[in-house]
């Protein structure tokens, strides 16, 4: 073997025939990694909380029975348990749950029909406008069932002073003042409960996705 | 165009129309952007290929590192302003990437394991070229990982001044260096050829 000497390689090495491994597409499913991870976050936790909201709508349509609970509060108040009153407040249950029937089945069908259109190998835009769009209607659901929460409260509130004033019951001003307020109570704190929630969970992807995004908005302003 | 501080993505749709038109057009020109830099590497994936192969001992590694190597080049895009060659300024970057983060990662190779290291993606060149390429991958791959950069960047004509520059020392520095290595290099190919 002849003595070696790098400088003789120099050209063998610059000439060295590399197969390309990588298209452009395959390139731009590498950048977005973790802006990626945190976009499938959010599907996820939107996947989960609209299971959940589910099941409890579906639990308080099919099984749950209320009518029991909210005649006791009304038996306090001095309102006598007749056939009458039980079988206008089943009535008044059975329209509300159809409500909430309808409303979660016109959900169920959108959230289905968003979710197909989500496909994780397309490139970060378009999953995140995928994503924005799944996410609203799980956003409008939610609002949909805080809606429905001020509904129940309004309808029960109204359904008790109509059974008070059919039985010529006069509350004395102090019960009557704690009924409303604890309904109006119960009502804002199911509200709180939920934007709480909201600001915790997303508050601190979105500010992690806000940073990713906000850092490729940099690129986006350096090179204009 | 300016998006409010922190993308309001939580403000988007029902929060507010105008912050989600704005966040599309956000979206479409970065789209823009992510298909230049895409062809780019697309066109120049040879030399992080080169890089990412020199540094790793397997081919999960070496797609981990190239991965790496392009998520840095991404990252480091806005300081690229044509002012210096495309090749340097990927050459800085991906030799960097290669030698803070695999430092950790892999141990340096045994001879052993050099023995039935492959090359899958090289085109079918003629038989004493592709031995040459093989031996050379497998001698320099034998050295320290920053003169394993310094001899790379050397075959492929980089000035000394470049190759300092990318690797933080001074040019007298590389270039006593690489006299070292050209004698180290030797050795390595009478032992090994």
């Amino acid at each position: 073997m002849p003595e070696f000497n790098i400088d003789q390689f120099k050209k063998t090495w610059q000439e060295q025939a590399i197969q390309p491994k990588y298209n452009s597409d395959e390139i731009r499913l590498m950048l977005n990694k973790s802006s990626r991870n945190y976009v499938k976050y959010i599907l996820g936790i939107s996947i989960a909380e609209f299971l959940v909201i589910l099941g409890m709508n579906f639990y308080y349509i099919f099984l749950g029975d209320d009518t029991n609970s909210y005649l006791n509060i009304l038996e306090k108040l001095g309102v006598k348990n007749n056939a009458d009153l039980i079988a206008d407040l089943s009535h008044l249950y059975f329209v509300l749950k159809v409500i909430s029937l309808i409303l979660t089945g016109f959900f169920v069908f959108k959230f289905y029909k968003n979710y197909k259109h989500i496909k994780i190998e397309s490139n970060l835009t378009k999953l995140i406008l995928q994503i924005i769009k799944f996410k609203n209607t799980v956003n409008y659901f939610i609002l949909a069932n805080v809606f429905l929460i001020i509904l129940y409260t309004i309808a029960l509130g109204i359904f008790a002073s109509w059974a008070l004033s059919n039985q010529n019951i006069t509350l004395t001003h102090p019960t009557l003042v704690g009924f409303y307020v604890g309904l109006l109570l119960m009502m804002i704190l199911s509200v709180v409960l939920i934007w709480v929630y909201y600001r915790i969970v997303y508050g601190i992807i979105l500010k992690k996705l806000g940073k990713n995004l906000e850092e490729l908005q940099k690129i986006e302003l350096g090179q204009s | 165009m300016v998006i409010s501080k922190g993308v309001p993505i939580f403000r988007v749709g029902i929060f507010g129309k105008k912050c989600y038109l704005r966040f599309c057009k956000f979206l479409r020109v970065l789209s823009i952007k992510e298909k230049v830099f895409s062809q780019l590497i697309k066109d120049n994936q040879g030399l992080i290929i080169k890089v990412s192969r020199l540094y790793t001992n397997s081919l999960e590694d070496e797609q981990d590192l190239f991965q790496e190597i392009v998520l840095q080049l991404w990252r480091s895009y806005d300081t690229f302003k044509g002012n210096s060659k495309i090749s340097t300024w990927m050459y800085r970057v991906a030799l960097n990437t290669a030698i803070t983060l695999f430092r950790k990662k892999t141990k340096s190779p045994q001879t052993d394991e050099l023995m039935d290291f492959h090359y899958p993606d090289f085109i079918e060149d003629d038989d004493e070229k592709q031995q040459q390429i093989s031996l050379l991958y497998k001698v320099v791959k034998m050295l320290p990982n920053v003169e394993r950069a310094i001899v790379m960047m050397y075959l492929d004509d980089l000035p000394y001044r470049d190759i300092s520059e990318n690797l933080g020392i001074t040019e007298v520095n590389a270039r006593v260096k690489m006299n070292r290595l050209k004698k180290t290099l030797k050795e390595l190919m009478e032992k090994h050829a």
